[in-house]
C-alpha cells in the first residue's frame, strides 16, 4: 500500500478536487482554500523562571490542629512549644515556614517559633501560601518601612512601647488582618502579629499589633504598650498593602 | 500501559472522595468557573476588532484559567519547598513551573474583571515528597490535556481556539515529559479520549486540594496590648 502510494507521488499527476489543486508530488494542496489559520487570541508571555529577579519570599501555612513544636524532627524529640490553632481574635492561627521539609514516611516541616526553629508533622498544616513583603520597624528611629520585591513601597512614623512596656525585637510575622470593630482607640484597620510584648499578664497573652490610633498628637514616640502605632491614614494605606503572612523585624 | 488518576495515585493523594472535600470548597470549585463568566463580558476582546468573547468562550477561560491556577500553583510549591530528589526533577519543575506561570498571565490578563479568583490550594505534602509529586504530576498534565481537548468543539471564536490548540499541545509535551520522568511510556494510546467540563471538575475536586481559604480576617475586636 505505501509503495503504491510513492509511485503515484512519484508521477507527479494532480487531481482537483472541489477547486482545489492538489499537487501529488508534494501530497499537498497548493491553495489552502481555508486561508491561514487564525492568529491565537491570547498573547502568551514568555515564560519566567523563578530565579529570574527573584524576591525573597517568604512562605506561611494556617495551623491546622493544635501542634506541639518538637526540637528535631521527630515525635520522640523535646517538646519546645505548643501552638494553637486560632489567634485570641478567634482567626486562623497560621506560621511561617522556617526551612526545609525532612522525613521519609512522615513529613516534619520547620516553623519559626519566638524563641527558634522548631518542627511539626505536615499534616498539622494547611496548604502554602507565598508573600513578598517584609515590615521593617525601628523603634529608635520610629518608623516602619514595608518592602515588596525589595523595594520600598510604603514608610511612616511610629508610635512604639514606652520603657516600662517596650515593643519587643526579633523576627516575627502577621498572623491576621482586622477591620470594622468598635473600638475608635485601634484606628480603622489593625494587624495581629506573633510578637508578645513583656506584659505577659495582659489578658490574652499580650500579643503585639500593628494599628491606627485616635490620639494621633502623640505620634510618633514612646507612646503605646508594646504596639506598634501609627496615623489612620497611614494604617489604611498600609492595609492595602500588606498580606497576612508578611515577616516583621522590629529593632 | 495506561496511567490514569487511580492508578497513579498510590497514596490517595488523588482519590480523595468528593464527600471528602468540603461541601463549600467542592461547590465553589464547581461553580467558580462560572461565577465570572456574567461579569463583564465585554472585558474580553480576542483579537477580533470590536467583538466581545461568548458567554461560553468566557467561561471556557475560566475554567482553563483555574486549572493554570492549579499546575503553576502544584509546580511553584514544589520548586520552592526544595524538596525534589534528582536534578532531572528539579529542572523539570522549574521550566514547566514556568510555562504555566505564562499560561495563567495570558489569561487573566485576556479575561481582565472576568477572571475567577486564584484558589487556595493544600497540596498536603506532595510537593515535598519527589515520587508522589511526579504520579501526581503526571495526572494533572494527562488531565490539562484532555480538558483542553474536551472544550475545543465548544470555543466560539476562531482566535480562541487557535489559542487553546497552542496551549493544548504544550499540555500534551508537558505529558510525555514528565511521563518520562515517571518511567511511564510518553505515549501509551493511538487516541487520546477528551474529558468534559464535568469529568475534569469531578475529579479536580476529589483531590481536595482546592481548599477554603484560611480565615485570617476578622471584624473581632483586638485583643492586642494597644
Amino acid at each position: 500500500m505505501v509503495g503504491a502510494a510513492v509511485a503515484v507521488i512519484g508521477r507527479g499527476a494532480e487531481v482537483p478536487v472541489a477547486g482545489v489543486s492538489h499537487s501529488l508530488a508534494a501530497g499537498l494542496p497548493e491553495r489552502d482554500p481555508l486561508g491561514p489559520p487564525p492568529r491565537s487570541g491570547l498573547a502568551i508571555p514568555r515564560p519566567r523562571l523563578l530565579t529570574s529577579g527573584a524576591a525573597e519570599i517568604t512562605l506561611w501555612a494556617p495551623v491546622r490542629r493544635a501542634v506541639a513544636v518538637h526540637e528535631a524532627p521527630s515525635a520522640r524529640a523535646d517538646v519546645t512549644a505548643h501552638v494553637p490553632a486560632s489567634t485570641p481574635e478567634r482567626t486562623t492561627n497560621i506560621v511561617v515556614i522556617a526551612g526545609s521539609t525532612r522525613g521519609e514516611r512522615e513529613l516534619w516541616v520547620p516553623i519559626r517559633t519566638r524563641a527558634a526553629t522548631g518542627w511539626v508533622p505536615r499534616d498539622a498544616l494547611g496548604g502554602y501560601e507565598a508573600v513578598e513583603t517584609r515590615l521593617l520597624v525601628d523603634t529608635a528611629a520610629f518608623t516602619a518601612t514595608l518592602l515588596r520585591a525589595n523595594r520600598v513601597v510604603f514608610r511612616a512614623r511610629i508610635g512604639v512601647g514606652t520603657a516600662a512596656a517596650p515593643t519587643p525585637t526579633g523576627s516575627f510575622y502577621v498572623r491576621n488582618r482586622l477591620t470594622r470593630y468598635r473600638s475608635a482607640f485601634y484606628g480603622p484597620v489593625s494587624f495581629g502579629t506573633s510578637a508578645r510584648s513583656g506584659l505577659t499578664d495582659w489578658p490574652a497573652g499580650g500579643f503585639v499589633g500593628i494599628h491606627g490610633t485616635s490620639r494621633p498628637e502623640i505620634l510618633p514616640g514612646r507612646v503605646s504598650h508594646g504596639c506598634i502605632r501609627m496615623r489612620n491614614a497611614d494604617i489604611l494605606a498600609l492595609a492595602r498593602l500588606m498580606p497576612v503572612g508578611t515577616p516583621v523585624e522590629i529593632t | 500501559m495506561h496511567l490514569d488518576l487511580d492508578q497513579l495515585d498510590r497514596d490517595a493523594a488523588l482519590r480523595e472522595t468528593a464527600a471528602g472535600v468540603p461541601r463549600e470548597t467542592r461547590k465553589d470549585f464547581l461553580l467558580g468557573t462560572l461565577a465570572g463568566g456574567g461579569a463583564a463580558l465585554a472585558a474580553l476582546v480576542l483579537a477580533e476588532p470590536g467583538k466581545a468573547a461568548s458567554r461560553t468562550d468566557v467561561e471556557i477561560l475560566n475554567y482553563a484559567l483555574t486549572l493554570e491556577y492549579l499546575q503553576a500553583a502544584f509546580y511553584t510549591e514544589a520548586e520552592r519547598r526544595n524538596a525534589l530528589r534528582t536534578k532531572l526533577a528539579r529542572q523539570t519543575t522549574r521550566v514547566l513551573g514556568a510555562v504555566e506561570r505564562a499560561h495563567v498571565r495570558a489569561l487573566r490578563d485576556a479575561l481582565g474583571s472576568a477572571a475567577v479568583k486564584r484558589p487556595f490550594f493544600d497540596f498536603g505534602g506532595v510537593t515535598e515528597d519527589e515520587d508522589a509529586f511526579i504520579r501526581t504530576a503526571v495526572a494533572f498534565e494527562d488531565l490539562g490535556t484532555a480538558a483542553y481537548k474536551g472544550q475545543a468543539y465548544r470555543i466560539d471564536s476562531p482566535a480562541l481556539l487557535a489559542a487553546a490548540i497552542s496551549i493544548h499541545s504544550v499540555e500534551a509535551r508537558h505529558a510525555a515529559w514528565i511521563r518520562y520522568l515517571a518511567g511511564a511510556p510518553p505515549a501509551s494510546s493511538a487516541l487520546d479520549e477528551p474529558k468534559s467540563m464535568g469529568e475534569v471538575r469531578e475529579l479536580v475536586a476529589s483531590t481536595g486540594f482546592i481548599v477554603e481559604r484560611p480565615r485570617t480576617g476578622s471584624r473581632a475586636e483586638p485583643r492586642f496590648t494597644g
